[in-house]
């Protein structure tokens, strides 16, 4: 099938289908690019070329930027804070037990049996964690805290940051390491000065696929979080109720919002699959 | 390595399993004892036995819910899977630039559910949105998008249709070019209709990864709580209201915390059921 030299027309039909597929993908994220652009009157008597149908306009991105800058630096500073600190944690701690499990034999807990507990949380739905989570928060003192968020990001994250290294770790030579034990390092030494290194590549991969996941996180920031540590998920789920149906200033947050993860993740491309999957395909 | 069983290789695992067990373990059974008890103002007021889950069968809003998130379940797995499939087959040939147009259709998959949902109302705006617009052009006449039940349930299907199907698209393509060209060169010599050895060929040795994006596709539209929040807020009316929704209003809205919890464990009764099959097909993945 792959090898078949298709004919003109499959030629032609299959390129049509990868544009419209492409377009189609595109289109929401073109049409909020303008919408940010534009003034008031050209939202709604829709226009969609710049400059041929609509002037475009920088007045939005100032507005939101002078009167309601702090707001968003804020929402900002919040996300980037609390995707920043989770997802190097949940790496951290991925890091060491997807190690473990990739390398040692575990007899009491074994290693199936754990890695079922991590893989266990990718079905666990948030809300049946949002409640006592609330509650508890709540009675520590850490409702509107960066810090409850970060607690509860890299829970979600860190399973899945345990499977994938886990992965890693496993498609590693143990030779190298079996090398480095016999010229006197330590096990830890040699976790750390040669399996390590050869898994940077993924670490950093996996680093920025928990970065999004947080980052993209809506349920728990917006029950935790109302004023000092909303992240970007809830100033533009604010902006909607406050602000009516004024889609221009929506599409400048949105923006926002959505700009940072996807255009980090198209540096991951590599273990999109793996990652998606938590390693049950290897893409 | 592995031989070596009494090594202290608990330093590793440790610290991951002590968080799982204080940052969810821990919760579950906090909620577990939630959902067992009567709760008046947010506070637990003595011993309820099966009172709240008995409570979610004589429910009507209860059933609305899970009717509407059953709906949304398998139109979302069903289309992001066939779409997904489709193109999967479409892009897997050698063909330049591919590559690069791959990459673009995995966008969906990073921004964020709520921000699509903001972006759908945008998109969906009965007057003049670019979907009515678009529309009026074919002939067809105004729909309403957000304002009438059917419509809406449809909208927020495509919402998330758009943001998945990217996902079934790039495991499956996985799957097929994992396929060698041998198989395929020894099919062409026994028949020469491409629909057979799809159907022969093809899709039996796809099917464990077909499998997995439909067990993980199931999970997430089962969880699925960003996009009706924010393209429809549930509405009109209550129509377009999700599980996790209902829980969501119940217990952090109302604060019937104990009602609210029962309903989440139902939720979690289902996902976790999807989470052991997965679990039993790929279990050698995961020794």
């Amino acid at each position: 099938m792959r090898r078949r030299k298709g004919s003109l027309v499959t030629e032609v039909l299959v390129w049509v289908i990868v544009v419209v597929a492409i377009l189609w993908v595109l289109f929401p994220f073109y049409w909020t690019v303008i919408t940010s652009f534009k003034k008031p009157a050209d939202v709604f008597r829709l226009s969609s070329i710049p400059w041929l149908q609509f002037t475009p306009t920088l007045s939005n991105w100032q507005t939101e930027f002078t009167q309601r800058g702090p707001e968003i630096l804020r929402g900002i500073t919040n996300s980037i804070i609390i995707a920043v600190f989770a997802s190097l944690l949940a790496v951290a701690l991925g890091t060491f037990a997807g190690y473990g499990l990739a390398r040692y034999r575990y007899v009491k807990w074994r290693n199936q049996s754990m890695a079922f507990w991590f893989l266990s949380q990718r079905f666990l739905p948030p809300a049946a964690t949002v409640i006592p989570f609330f509650l508890l928060m709540k009675s520590f003192g850490l409702l509107d805290t960066r810090t409850a968020l970060i607690l509860v990001n890299t829970t979600f994250a860190m399973p899945f940051a345990v499977l994938i290294m886990k992965d890693m770790f496993r498609e590693l030579p143990v030779e190298l390491e079996e090398a480095a034990l016999v010229d006197g390092c330590s096990r830890f030494e040699a976790f750390w000065r040669i399996a390590l290194p050869l898994a940077a590549p993924a670490l950093v991969a996996t680093v920025i696929i928990c970065f999004s996941f947080a980052w993209n996180e809506f349920l728990f920031a917006l029950v935790l979080t109302y004023k000092k540590a909303t992240p970007m998920t809830i100033i533009i789920a604010g902006t909607e109720h406050t602000q009516g149906v004024q889609f221009w200033y929506v599409s400048t947050r949105l923006l926002l919002a959505i700009l940072p993860p996807t255009l980090l993740a198209l540096t991951v491309q590599r273990y999109i699959v793996r990652g998606l999957t938590m390693g049950a395909v290897k893409g | 390595m592995k031989r070596k069983v009494r090594e202290k290789g608990n330093v590793f695992v440790v610290p991951a399993i002590l968080w799982v067990l204080a940052f969810t373990i821990f919760p579950l059974v906090y909620s577990f004892r939630i959902s067992l008890s009567k709760v008046l103002y947010g506070k637990i007021a003595g011993f309820a036995g099966a009172a709240n889950y008995l409570r979610m069968f004589g429910d009507y809003r209860f059933w609305g819910t899970l009717r509407f998130t059953l709906i949304f379940v398998a139109f979302s797995v069903c289309v992001t899977t066939l779409i997904g499939l489709g193109l999967a087959i479409v892009f897997n040939r050698k063909m330049k630039g591919l590559r690069a147009f791959r990459s673009i259709l995995t966008m969906p998959l990073f921004t964020a559910p709520v921000a699509l949902g903001y972006l759908g109302v945008m998109m969906f705006y009965e007057e003049n949105g670019p979907i009515n617009v678009l529309l009026k052009y074919i002939g067809l006449g105004k729909v309403p998008w957000l304002s009438h039940p059917l419509w809406a349930t449809l909208a927020i299907c495509l919402v998330d249709v758009w943001q998945w199907t990217p996902f079934a698209f790039i495991i499956l393509l996985a799957g097929l070019q994992s396929i060698s060209d041998e198989i395929y060169e020894a099919a062409v010599i026994d028949t020469s209709s491409g629909w057979a050895i799809f159907r022969h060929i093809t899709l039996p040795i796809l099917s464990p990864v077909l499998g997995t994006v439909i067990m993980l596709r199931m999970v997430d539209a089962f969880k699925v709580f960003d996009i009706p929040f924010s393209l429809t807020s549930g509405g009109p009316g209550t129509a377009t209201r999700t599980l996790t929704f209902y829980i969501y209003t119940q217990g952090l809205r109302n604060f019937d915390l104990g009602y609210a919890s029962a309903m989440a464990y139902f939720l979690l009764a289902i996902t976790m059921v999807i989470g052991l099959l997965f679990f039993r097909r790929y279990r050698e993945i995961y020794e």
